[in-house]
């Protein structure tokens, strides 16, 4: 018999961690990755879930990686951008691009796509596209395939292209980004993906909610940050976590010329993470020319790299702190560079808050605007240590607005 | 015209603001029959071509004011050479093209060399699209 709960369970299954949140607790669990995660997680928190009906537990995940996606696009600043932003705010984390002039230059992605996207052109222009695209989609491994370009080269793509979901374009007559169909289609897609994974799928068990992907829920928890933390915009949100780091950020942030009904956009850094993704990221501090320094600066040597302690661990953290500043500054190499020294507040989510106290964070924020560039600017540190913005952002438009 | 409009991309270079002079000439071109697409100030070379890309737009009209036109315009032959498609795409600058002062003769010339089929220093927007025109119909006529 369950004897239910007041209020909702929220669940949250990462690539490291599992968090359930409830009215009167919040628990964090890291994952046995030999364990089923339904199995898994009730090993950890069964308690606290059976008290809940289905009705009253959500669950967003991370877990499964994401779709991975291949996006067509015609130009770097406006469709093949636009289609990027649309597929990172819709929780894609793995996103490789092809612009169409050189897409025979192009080698094949080893591994099957689970969504190519192909966009380009206005509705008044055609005929963008030819026996080059056909010719690359042939030899192609793919899962599913969208076209959201020009309206009337659809009939063309759609006579040679099986299966082909042809969209309204997210490029309007003004240039301008036109976000929504192709996000729901995406985001539609990630639900089905989540459902088609047996390990996902068991967590139907427990809810009878649509699960969704996490960067997706902290996303549309940001309008509404400032009813949990003291934030003074703009800000940027770090959530660094085992598999990837992303990065949510306000749009005053960017000079950019996507005008977007969005106050904030998402980027993902794919293989930054302190787990599953820690030797890319050991790799990508080798790179950079000022990570001796600033090991030195946190008084560690590189042989730190080697050692799996929490000391180790915390390390990373602090790294990968740095070198996603470093790649979102004019000196990285992101799609977007933010205007860094208009931040007045960094938001921290997700394991690192569990891990490093604000006063080392804040050392590697000095040590970032100090060194590279040349500032005593120091934006505000706020740690997320309860979760509330995946909270927020779980119980759904009702409890946000 | 004819029942479809000529499409003209047009946008100030650089780092330079002068936006009521971007929305004139955006007017005057519709007043002319243009189809236009405005990319407002503040705009990168590539973001010029990767527009021409995107709407088919027969013409590239880029101006500017304050001098920024120098630098930029020394990229245009190199950046234009890494899309395909664009040979055709009629290359005009206006507004002010130079810091201080210079011999209008040269000016032309050095930003013909730069990769523009027309150029004009501190000329009238009118001549300007006047001239704009007359390149249109000779070059359909040849």
């Amino acid at each position: 018999m369950v004897i239910e709960a007041k209020g909702h369970c929220l669940i949250d299954v990462g690539s490291t961690y599992i968090k359930v949140s409830t009215a009167n607790s919040i628990e964090q669990h890291f994952r046995d990755f030999n364990a089923d995660i339904l199995d898994d997680l009730l090993s950890k928190c069964g308690a606290t879930v059976s008290q809940f009906e289905k009705h009253n537990v959500y669950i967003c995940s991370s877990a499964n990686g994401g779709l991975s996606t291949l996006i067509i696009g015609v130009s770097n600043t406006f469709s093949l951008k636009y289609a990027t932003n649309i597929a990172f705010n819709s929780g894609i984390n793995i996103i490789d691009t092809i612009l169409y002039q050189n897409i025979d230059e192009y080698s094949l992605p080893s591994e099957r796509i689970d969504v190519v996207i192909i966009v380009g052109g206005i509705n008044s222009h055609s005929a963008l596209f030819s026996d080059s695209l056909f010719n690359y989609l042939a030899d192609l491994e793919y899962s599913n395939i969208v076209f959201a370009g020009s309206e009337q080269d659809a009939p063309l793509l759609k006579n040679h292209i099986d299966d082909l979901v042809v969209l309204p374009n997210i490029v309007d007559d003004r240039l301008h980004i036109v976000e929504q169909h192709l996000k729901d289609y995406l985001v539609n897609l990630y639900q089905q993906d989540i459902e088609g994974k047996e390990d996902i799928k068991n967590l139907y068990q427990i809810t009878s909610n649509q699960i969704y992907s996490t960067p997706y829920i902290v996303n549309r928890a940001l309008p509404f940050i400032g009813s949990k933390f003291a934030v003074a915009n703009p800000f940027i949100l770090l959530d660094i976590g085992g598999a990837t780091t992303d990065i949510h950020y306000s749009k005053d942030l960017v000079e950019d010329n996507m005008v977007t009904e969005n106050e904030y956009d998402r980027l993902v850094f794919k293989r930054l993470g302190v787990y599953r993704s820690r030797q890319s990221l050991i790799l990508a501090a080798h790179a950079n020319e000022f990570v001796y320094e600033l090991l030195s600066y946190l008084k560690v040597t590189e042989n730190i790299f080697n050692e799996h302690s929490d000391k180790a661990t915390r390390i990373l953290m602090q790294l990968a702190i740095f070198l996603v500043l470093y790649k979102i500054s004019r000196y990285g190499e992101s799609y977007v560079k933010l205007k860094l020294l208009a931040i007045n507040s960094i938001v921290f989510t997700g394991g690192i808050t569990k891990m490093l106290s604000s006063d080392e964070i804040e050392a590697i924020t000095l040590f970032f605007y100090r060194k590279i560039l040349n500032s005593d600017h120091r934006p505000v540190t706020i740690l997320d240590t309860d979760y509330d913005i995946w909270t927020l952002g779980a119980r759904g438009d009702d409890s946000c607005q | 015209m004819g029942a479809k409009p000529m499409k003209v991309v047009t946008g100030v270079v650089g780092n330079d603001i002068h936006v009521v002079a971007n929305r004139l000439i955006d007017l005057s071109l519709q007043a002319r029959g243009y189809e236009v697409f405005n990319l407002g100030v503040n705009t990168h070379l590539a973001e010029f071509f990767d527009a021409a890309v995107e709407t088919g737009a027969e013409v590239l009209m880029i101006s500017s004011l304050n001098g920024e036109a120098e630098g930029w315009g020394r990229e245009v032959k190199l950046l234009k050479a890494k899309y395909k498609g664009l040979d055709e795409l009629i290359m005009m600058i206006g507004g002010n093209l130079v810091v201080g002062s210079g011999n209008t003769e040269d000016i032309i010339a050095r930003y013909k060399k730069y990769g523009f089929d027309l150029v004009c220093h501190q000329t009238d927007l009118n001549t300007g699209l006047d001239l704009l025109e007359e390149f249109i119909q000779k070059r359909s006529a040849s």
